[in-house]
Protein backbone atom coordinates (compact mmCIF):
# COMPACT_ATOMS: atom_id res chain seq x y z
CA UNK A 1 0.00 0.00 0.00
CA UNK A 2 1.82 3.09 -1.07
CA UNK A 3 0.93 6.94 -0.33
CA UNK A 4 -1.71 7.34 -2.77
CA UNK A 5 -3.70 3.78 -1.49
CA UNK A 6 -3.44 4.98 2.11
CA UNK A 7 -4.72 8.34 1.72
CA UNK A 8 -7.73 7.63 -1.00
CA UNK A 9 -8.67 4.52 2.24
CA UNK A 10 -8.25 7.40 4.71
CA UNK A 11 -10.59 10.06 3.06
CA UNK A 12 -13.25 7.34 2.11
CA UNK A 13 -13.31 6.86 6.22
CA UNK A 14 -13.29 10.09 7.28
CA UNK A 15 -15.42 11.68 4.70
CA UNK A 16 -12.60 13.98 3.12
CA UNK A 17 -11.48 14.88 0.09
CA UNK A 18 -8.01 13.00 -0.69
CA UNK A 19 -5.88 16.68 -0.72
CA UNK A 20 -7.49 17.46 3.08
CA UNK A 21 -6.96 14.02 4.18
CA UNK A 22 -2.80 14.30 3.14
CA UNK A 23 -3.16 17.47 4.47
CA UNK A 24 -4.48 16.44 7.90
CA UNK A 25 -2.12 13.13 8.30
CA UNK A 26 1.10 15.68 7.64
CA UNK A 27 -0.70 17.94 10.44
CA UNK A 28 -0.84 14.96 12.58
CA UNK A 29 2.73 13.91 11.46
CA UNK A 30 3.37 17.31 13.17
CA UNK A 31 2.12 17.21 16.36
CA UNK A 32 3.63 13.85 16.43
CA UNK A 33 6.33 15.71 16.06
CA UNK A 34 6.11 18.10 18.65
CA UNK A 35 5.18 14.70 21.50
CA UNK A 36 8.48 13.45 20.30
CA UNK A 37 10.77 16.88 20.80
CA UNK A 38 8.90 16.40 23.92
CA UNK A 39 10.51 13.44 25.33
CA UNK A 40 7.50 11.68 24.87
CA UNK A 41 6.14 8.87 22.83
CA UNK A 42 2.96 7.87 21.60
CA UNK A 43 1.26 5.18 22.65
CA UNK A 44 -1.65 3.00 20.54
CA UNK A 45 -3.94 1.19 21.91
CA UNK A 46 -4.09 -2.33 18.89
CA UNK A 47 -1.05 0.26 17.25
CA UNK A 48 1.81 -0.31 19.33
CA UNK A 49 4.17 2.25 20.62
CA UNK A 50 5.87 5.24 18.37
CA UNK A 51 8.64 6.34 20.39
CA UNK A 52 12.36 8.70 20.37
CA UNK A 53 15.25 6.66 21.60
CA UNK A 54 18.99 7.11 22.01
CA UNK A 55 21.69 5.32 20.59
CA UNK A 56 24.71 5.25 22.55
CA UNK A 57 27.82 5.98 20.98
CA UNK A 58 29.58 3.03 19.21
CA UNK A 59 32.93 1.83 17.54
CA UNK A 60 32.66 0.27 14.39
CA UNK A 61 35.34 -1.67 12.43
CA UNK A 62 34.92 -1.83 8.82
CA UNK A 63 35.66 -5.53 8.64
CA UNK A 64 37.54 -5.05 5.21
CA UNK A 65 40.00 -2.09 5.86
CA UNK A 66 39.78 -2.64 9.68
CA UNK A 67 39.39 1.10 10.03
CA UNK A 68 37.87 2.04 13.16
CA UNK A 69 35.45 4.69 13.29
CA UNK A 70 33.68 6.20 16.50
CA UNK A 71 29.82 6.28 15.56
CA UNK A 72 28.31 9.44 17.08
CA UNK A 73 24.73 8.69 19.53
CA UNK A 74 21.47 9.33 17.39
CA UNK A 75 18.51 9.71 18.67
CA UNK A 76 15.99 7.13 16.41
CA UNK A 77 12.23 6.79 15.96
CA UNK A 78 11.29 3.53 16.49
CA UNK A 79 8.32 1.54 16.37
CA UNK A 80 6.99 -1.25 18.85
CA UNK A 81 4.17 -3.63 17.53
CA UNK A 82 1.39 -3.97 20.36
CA UNK A 83 1.11 -7.22 21.59
CA UNK A 84 -2.50 -7.01 19.94
CA UNK A 85 -1.10 -6.41 16.95
CA UNK A 86 1.47 -9.01 16.87
CA UNK A 87 -0.86 -11.84 17.89
CA UNK A 88 -2.79 -10.83 14.96
CA UNK A 89 0.00 -11.57 12.41
CA UNK A 90 -0.08 -15.37 13.83
CA UNK B 1 8.65 13.86 29.62
CA UNK B 2 8.73 10.38 29.35
CA UNK B 3 4.97 10.18 29.03
CA UNK B 4 3.35 8.32 27.30
CA UNK B 5 0.45 10.03 25.23
CA UNK B 6 -2.64 7.78 24.30
CA UNK B 7 -5.04 8.36 21.73
CA UNK B 8 -7.65 10.53 22.85
CA UNK B 9 -4.57 13.21 24.45
CA UNK B 10 -2.93 12.66 21.29
CA UNK B 11 -6.84 13.68 19.19
CA UNK B 12 -6.82 16.82 21.79
CA UNK B 13 -3.79 17.83 20.62
CA UNK B 14 -4.20 17.32 17.01
CA UNK B 15 -7.65 19.51 17.18
CA UNK B 16 -6.13 22.09 18.58
CA UNK B 17 -4.02 22.40 15.75
CA UNK B 18 -6.04 20.81 13.15
CA UNK B 19 -9.33 22.82 13.63
CA UNK B 20 -11.09 19.78 13.70
CA UNK B 21 -13.85 19.12 16.22
CA UNK B 22 -12.41 16.46 19.02
CA UNK B 23 -14.61 13.55 17.72
CA UNK B 24 -13.44 14.37 14.44
CA UNK B 25 -10.31 14.60 15.64
CA UNK B 26 -10.41 11.66 17.37
CA UNK B 27 -11.87 9.50 14.57
CA UNK B 28 -9.77 10.37 12.29
CA UNK B 29 -6.73 9.64 14.29
CA UNK B 30 -8.43 6.40 14.93
CA UNK B 31 -8.35 5.51 11.67
CA UNK B 32 -5.32 6.82 10.42
CA UNK B 33 -3.26 3.70 13.07
CA UNK B 34 -6.28 1.54 12.17
CA UNK B 35 -5.68 1.80 8.00
CA UNK B 36 -1.49 1.47 8.84
CA UNK B 37 -2.28 -1.85 10.95
CA UNK B 38 -4.64 -3.41 8.54
CA UNK B 39 -2.56 -2.56 5.58
CA UNK B 40 0.66 -4.24 7.29
CA UNK B 41 -1.78 -7.50 8.00
CA UNK B 42 -3.51 -7.33 4.72
CA UNK B 43 -0.81 -6.25 2.20
CA UNK B 44 2.54 -6.64 4.11
CA UNK B 45 3.72 -2.99 3.32
CA UNK B 46 2.31 0.73 4.09
CA UNK B 47 3.96 3.57 3.26
CA UNK B 48 2.74 6.84 4.81
CA UNK B 49 5.04 10.25 3.30
CA UNK B 50 6.02 12.17 5.98
CA UNK B 51 6.16 9.49 8.41
CA UNK B 52 7.82 5.99 7.06
CA UNK B 53 7.34 2.51 5.93
CA UNK B 54 5.33 -0.70 8.34
CA UNK B 55 6.67 -3.53 6.55
CA UNK B 56 6.16 -7.39 7.32
CA UNK B 57 8.73 -9.34 7.69
CA UNK B 58 8.97 -13.05 7.38
CA UNK B 59 11.57 -14.53 9.61
CA UNK B 60 13.42 -17.85 9.37
CA UNK B 61 13.44 -20.29 11.50
CA UNK B 62 17.02 -20.25 13.38
CA UNK B 63 18.82 -21.92 16.09
CA UNK B 64 19.38 -20.38 18.92
CA UNK B 65 21.02 -21.47 22.45
CA UNK B 66 19.23 -20.99 26.18
CA UNK B 67 21.55 -18.96 28.12
CA UNK B 68 21.35 -20.43 31.28
CA UNK B 69 21.13 -24.23 30.26
CA UNK B 70 23.42 -23.97 26.99
CA UNK B 71 20.65 -26.25 25.22
CA UNK B 72 20.08 -25.09 21.55
CA UNK B 73 16.57 -24.87 20.43
CA UNK B 74 14.93 -23.57 17.66
CA UNK B 75 12.93 -20.11 16.76
CA UNK B 76 10.35 -21.16 14.60
CA UNK B 77 9.99 -18.96 11.84
CA UNK B 78 7.46 -15.89 12.34
CA UNK B 79 6.40 -12.28 10.78
CA UNK B 80 7.63 -9.23 12.04
CA UNK B 81 6.69 -5.41 11.49
CA UNK B 82 9.26 -3.47 10.87
CA UNK B 83 9.27 0.72 10.97
CA UNK B 84 11.75 2.57 8.69
CA UNK B 85 11.26 6.07 9.32
CA UNK B 86 10.80 8.93 6.51
CA UNK B 87 14.79 9.90 5.39
CA UNK B 88 13.62 14.03 6.81
CA UNK B 89 11.87 12.77 9.40
CA UNK B 90 14.65 10.99 11.00
CA UNK B 91 17.01 14.40 10.21
CA UNK B 92 14.60 16.21 11.89
CA UNK B 93 14.19 14.00 14.76
CA UNK B 94 17.88 13.24 14.90
CA UNK B 95 18.78 17.23 15.18
CA UNK B 96 19.91 17.47 18.47
CA UNK B 97 22.55 15.25 17.78
CA UNK B 98 23.26 16.08 14.01
CA UNK B 99 26.22 18.16 14.65
CA UNK B 100 28.06 14.70 15.55
CA UNK B 101 30.18 13.24 12.33
CA UNK B 102 31.51 9.78 12.67
CA UNK B 103 34.95 9.88 13.00
CA UNK B 104 37.88 7.44 11.98
CA UNK B 105 40.08 6.15 15.53
CA UNK B 106 42.89 4.37 16.63
CA UNK B 107 42.59 1.56 18.24
CA UNK B 108 44.04 2.37 21.17
CA UNK B 109 41.57 5.17 21.28
CA UNK B 110 39.17 2.85 20.54
CA UNK B 111 39.68 0.65 23.40
CA UNK B 112 39.73 3.68 25.87
CA UNK B 113 36.52 5.03 24.24
CA UNK B 114 35.14 1.45 24.50
CA UNK B 115 35.61 1.28 28.24
CA UNK B 116 34.03 5.01 28.37
CA UNK B 117 30.57 3.33 26.74
CA UNK B 118 31.01 0.02 28.82
CA UNK B 119 30.44 1.79 32.02
CA UNK B 120 28.45 5.15 30.54
CA UNK B 121 26.00 2.69 29.90
CA UNK B 122 25.40 0.47 32.39
CA UNK B 123 25.25 3.79 34.49
CA UNK B 124 23.04 5.00 32.50
CA UNK B 125 19.32 4.82 33.08
CA UNK B 126 17.19 3.39 30.45
CA UNK B 127 15.49 6.66 29.85
CA UNK B 128 15.62 8.57 26.22
CA UNK B 129 16.14 12.08 26.12
CA UNK B 130 17.09 13.13 29.06
CA UNK B 131 19.83 11.39 28.05
CA UNK B 132 20.53 14.68 25.53
CA UNK B 133 21.69 16.66 28.48
CA UNK B 134 23.89 13.78 29.60
CA UNK B 135 25.38 13.77 26.27
CA UNK B 136 26.38 17.75 26.33
CA UNK B 137 27.64 16.83 29.77
CA UNK B 138 29.84 14.29 27.99
CA UNK B 139 31.56 17.09 25.78
CA UNK B 140 32.89 18.46 28.87
CA UNK B 141 34.35 15.48 30.04
CA UNK B 142 36.36 15.01 26.86
CA UNK B 143 38.88 17.65 28.13
CA UNK B 144 40.97 14.62 30.20
CA UNK B 145 40.23 12.54 27.85
CA UNK B 146 42.17 14.55 24.71
CA UNK B 147 44.54 15.48 27.97
CA UNK B 148 45.02 11.59 28.41
CA UNK B 149 45.26 10.98 24.30
CA UNK B 150 48.21 14.14 24.33
CA UNK B 151 50.37 11.80 27.55
CA UNK B 152 49.87 8.52 25.52
CA UNK B 153 51.29 10.46 22.57
CA UNK B 154 54.30 11.77 24.31
CA UNK B 155 54.71 7.88 25.17
CA UNK B 156 54.63 7.11 22.26
CA UNK B 157 56.92 9.22 20.83
CA UNK B 158 59.35 7.75 23.42
CA UNK B 159 58.92 4.61 22.20
CA UNK B 160 60.01 5.19 19.02
CA UNK B 161 62.54 7.45 19.93
CA UNK B 162 64.11 4.21 21.70
CA UNK B 163 63.60 1.81 18.89
CA UNK B 164 64.91 4.01 16.97
CA UNK B 165 68.20 4.08 19.00
CA UNK B 166 68.11 0.53 19.15
CA UNK B 167 67.79 -0.23 15.58
CA UNK B 168 70.89 2.34 14.90
CA UNK B 169 72.65 0.24 17.33
CA UNK B 170 71.89 -2.82 15.76
CA UNK B 171 72.65 -1.29 12.12
CA UNK B 172 75.97 -0.71 13.39
CA UNK B 173 76.67 -4.25 14.47
CA UNK B 174 75.63 -5.23 11.25
CA UNK B 175 78.32 -3.01 9.43
CA UNK B 176 81.13 -4.13 12.01
CA UNK B 177 79.88 -7.76 11.43
CA UNK B 178 80.13 -6.93 7.68
CA UNK B 179 83.19 -5.30 7.38
CA UNK B 180 85.00 -7.84 10.38
CA UNK B 181 86.65 -9.35 7.30
CA UNK B 182 88.62 -6.77 6.66
CA UNK B 183 89.38 -5.06 9.45
CA UNK B 184 89.91 -8.72 11.02
CA UNK B 185 92.48 -8.96 8.37
CA UNK B 186 94.43 -5.84 9.72
CA UNK B 187 94.58 -6.32 12.90
CA UNK B 188 95.31 -10.40 12.34
CA UNK B 189 98.56 -8.71 10.42
CA UNK B 190 99.71 -6.36 12.97
CA UNK B 191 99.38 -9.35 15.72
CA UNK B 192 101.34 -11.64 13.34
CA UNK B 193 103.99 -8.97 12.85
CA UNK B 194 104.26 -8.34 16.97
CA UNK B 195 104.51 -12.34 17.51
CA UNK B 196 107.21 -12.80 14.55
CA UNK B 197 109.22 -9.98 16.39
CA UNK B 198 108.98 -11.80 19.71
CA UNK B 199 109.80 -14.63 18.26
CA UNK B 200 113.40 -13.21 16.63
CA UNK B 201 114.37 -11.81 19.91
CA UNK B 202 113.63 -15.17 21.63
CA UNK B 203 115.81 -17.20 19.72
CA UNK B 204 118.38 -14.32 19.50
CA UNK B 205 118.17 -14.36 23.10
CA UNK B 206 118.66 -18.09 23.58
CA UNK B 207 121.37 -18.72 21.27
CA UNK B 208 123.28 -15.79 23.36
CA UNK B 209 122.65 -17.19 26.37
CA UNK B 210 123.90 -20.82 25.17
CA UNK B 211 126.57 -18.60 24.11
CA UNK B 212 127.74 -17.34 26.88
CA UNK B 213 126.96 -20.14 28.63
CA UNK B 214 129.43 -21.97 26.86
CA UNK B 215 133.03 -20.70 27.91
CA UNK B 216 133.09 -17.67 26.18
CA UNK B 217 135.07 -14.84 27.68
CA UNK B 218 132.65 -11.59 28.70
CA UNK B 219 134.62 -9.28 26.16
CA UNK B 220 133.94 -11.74 23.40
CA UNK B 221 130.09 -12.11 24.63
CA UNK B 222 130.00 -8.14 24.59
CA UNK B 223 131.04 -8.45 21.05
CA UNK B 224 128.51 -10.25 19.85
CA UNK B 225 126.09 -8.60 21.69
CA UNK B 226 126.88 -6.05 19.01
CA UNK B 227 126.19 -7.58 15.77
CA UNK B 228 123.33 -9.35 17.65
CA UNK B 229 121.76 -5.39 18.27
CA UNK B 230 123.41 -5.28 14.47
CA UNK B 231 121.36 -7.68 12.69
CA UNK B 232 118.18 -7.53 14.60
CA UNK B 233 116.83 -4.90 12.63
CA UNK B 234 118.09 -6.51 9.54
CA UNK B 235 117.66 -9.85 9.90
CA UNK B 236 114.09 -9.36 7.85
CA UNK B 237 115.37 -7.84 5.26
CA UNK B 238 117.69 -10.50 3.50
CA UNK B 239 120.22 -12.76 5.31
CA UNK B 240 123.31 -12.74 2.72
CA UNK B 241 122.98 -8.76 3.61
CA UNK B 242 123.69 -9.30 6.97
CA UNK B 243 126.21 -11.55 6.51
CA UNK B 244 128.32 -9.22 4.56
CA UNK B 245 127.76 -6.35 7.36
CA UNK B 246 129.36 -8.57 9.85
CA UNK B 247 132.66 -9.40 7.53
CA UNK B 248 134.55 -6.60 8.70
CA UNK B 249 134.44 -7.58 12.05
CA UNK B 250 136.80 -10.79 12.07
CA UNK B 251 137.15 -11.02 15.60
CA UNK B 252 133.75 -12.37 16.77
CA UNK B 253 133.41 -13.40 13.18
CA UNK B 254 132.85 -16.94 14.06
CA UNK B 255 130.46 -16.78 16.73
CA UNK B 256 128.32 -14.14 15.04
CA UNK B 257 129.05 -16.01 11.65
CA UNK B 258 127.09 -19.18 13.76
CA UNK B 259 124.37 -16.89 14.81
CA UNK B 260 124.06 -15.40 11.56
CA UNK B 261 123.88 -18.78 10.14
CA UNK B 262 121.14 -19.92 12.33
CA UNK B 263 119.03 -17.04 11.75
CA UNK B 264 120.07 -17.61 7.69
CA UNK B 265 119.00 -21.49 7.77
CA UNK B 266 116.12 -20.58 9.66
CA UNK B 267 115.18 -17.97 6.96
CA UNK B 268 115.96 -20.83 4.29
CA UNK B 269 113.89 -22.99 6.04
CA UNK B 270 110.69 -20.54 5.85
CA UNK B 271 111.86 -19.82 2.28
CA UNK B 272 110.83 -23.59 1.22
CA UNK B 273 108.19 -22.76 2.84
CA UNK B 274 107.35 -19.73 0.83
CA UNK B 275 106.63 -17.76 3.79
CA UNK B 276 106.18 -18.42 7.21
CA UNK B 277 106.13 -16.58 10.48
CA UNK B 278 109.84 -15.83 11.31
CA UNK B 279 110.19 -14.29 7.98
CA UNK B 280 108.35 -10.69 7.40
CA UNK B 281 106.24 -11.28 5.36
CA UNK B 282 106.18 -7.93 3.13
CA UNK B 283 102.95 -7.74 0.90
CA UNK B 284 105.56 -6.40 -1.72
CA UNK B 285 108.73 -8.88 -1.40
CA UNK B 286 107.00 -11.14 -3.63
CA UNK B 287 106.13 -11.82 -7.32
CA UNK B 288 104.14 -13.94 -8.49
CA UNK B 289 105.57 -17.10 -10.79
CA UNK B 290 102.79 -19.16 -11.54
CA UNK B 291 99.96 -21.09 -10.44
CA UNK B 292 100.00 -23.11 -7.38
CA UNK B 293 96.96 -24.53 -7.02
CA UNK B 294 92.95 -24.22 -7.85
CA UNK B 295 90.90 -23.89 -4.44
CA UNK B 296 87.43 -24.14 -3.91
CA UNK B 297 86.09 -21.54 -1.61
CA UNK B 298 84.21 -23.18 1.93
CA UNK B 299 81.45 -21.60 3.44
CA UNK B 300 83.00 -19.43 6.52
CA UNK B 301 86.63 -19.36 4.69
CA UNK B 302 88.30 -15.75 3.92
CA UNK B 303 90.78 -14.96 1.90
CA UNK B 304 93.26 -15.01 5.24
CA UNK B 305 92.58 -17.99 6.14
CA UNK B 306 93.25 -19.85 2.65
CA UNK B 307 96.07 -17.36 2.82
CA UNK B 308 97.32 -19.15 5.45
CA UNK B 309 96.63 -22.66 4.30
CA UNK B 310 98.58 -22.17 1.37
CA UNK B 311 101.22 -19.96 2.68
CA UNK B 312 101.73 -20.26 6.78
CA UNK B 313 100.55 -16.83 7.08
CA UNK B 314 97.34 -14.93 6.81
CA UNK B 315 99.60 -11.81 5.49
CA UNK B 316 99.65 -13.04 1.62
CA UNK B 317 96.00 -12.53 0.91
CA UNK B 318 96.52 -9.37 -1.47
CA UNK B 319 98.50 -11.85 -3.77
CA UNK B 320 95.66 -13.63 -3.86
CA UNK B 321 93.37 -10.90 -4.34
CA UNK B 322 95.74 -9.57 -6.69
CA UNK B 323 95.74 -12.95 -9.07
CA UNK B 324 92.50 -13.38 -8.98
CA UNK B 325 91.47 -9.76 -9.96
CA UNK B 326 89.39 -9.32 -7.66
CA UNK B 327 87.88 -6.20 -7.04
CA UNK B 328 85.45 -6.47 -3.69
CA UNK B 329 85.79 -9.45 -1.36
CA UNK B 330 82.03 -10.06 -1.63
CA UNK B 331 82.06 -11.64 -4.75
CA UNK B 332 83.72 -14.32 -3.39
CA UNK B 333 80.87 -16.28 -2.20
CA UNK B 334 81.26 -20.51 -1.15
CA UNK B 335 81.95 -22.63 -3.77
CA UNK B 336 83.57 -20.59 -5.96
CA UNK B 337 86.58 -21.38 -7.55
CA UNK B 338 89.91 -18.88 -6.83
CA UNK B 339 93.35 -19.90 -8.49
CA UNK B 340 96.52 -19.74 -5.95
CA UNK B 341 99.05 -18.27 -6.82
CA UNK B 342 103.20 -19.52 -6.89
CA UNK B 343 105.11 -16.79 -4.92
CA UNK B 344 108.66 -16.02 -4.94
CA UNK B 345 110.74 -13.85 -3.31
CA UNK B 346 111.82 -10.65 -5.36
Amino acid sequence: MNNKQFLTELSGKCHLSPEQAAEQVQTLIGVMESVWNNGDSVSLSGFGVLEVKKKNERVSVNPVTGVRMLVPPKLVLTYKPSSLLKDKLK
Amino acid sequence: MNSKINLSQLADLFAQISGLSKTASEQFVKAFFDIISQGVLAEGLVKVKGLGTFKLLQMEDRESVNVNTGERFTIEGHQKISFTPDAELKERINKPFAVFETVEITAEQAEKIGDDIETGYSEEPQSDNSEISDYTSEQTDNEPKIKDITQKRSTRVLLKLITWVLSLILLIGLVMYILWPIIGCKLLTMFDDKIAEKAQVTTIVETKSSLTSSSVTPEQSQNIEKPLMETEPIVNKNPESVVKEQEPEPAVKDISDQVVQQQFNLNREDMAKSVSLFTEADTVNYRITGKLAVHTVQNGETLAKISFMYYGTKKLWPYIAKYNKMSSFNNMGAGSVINIPKLAAK
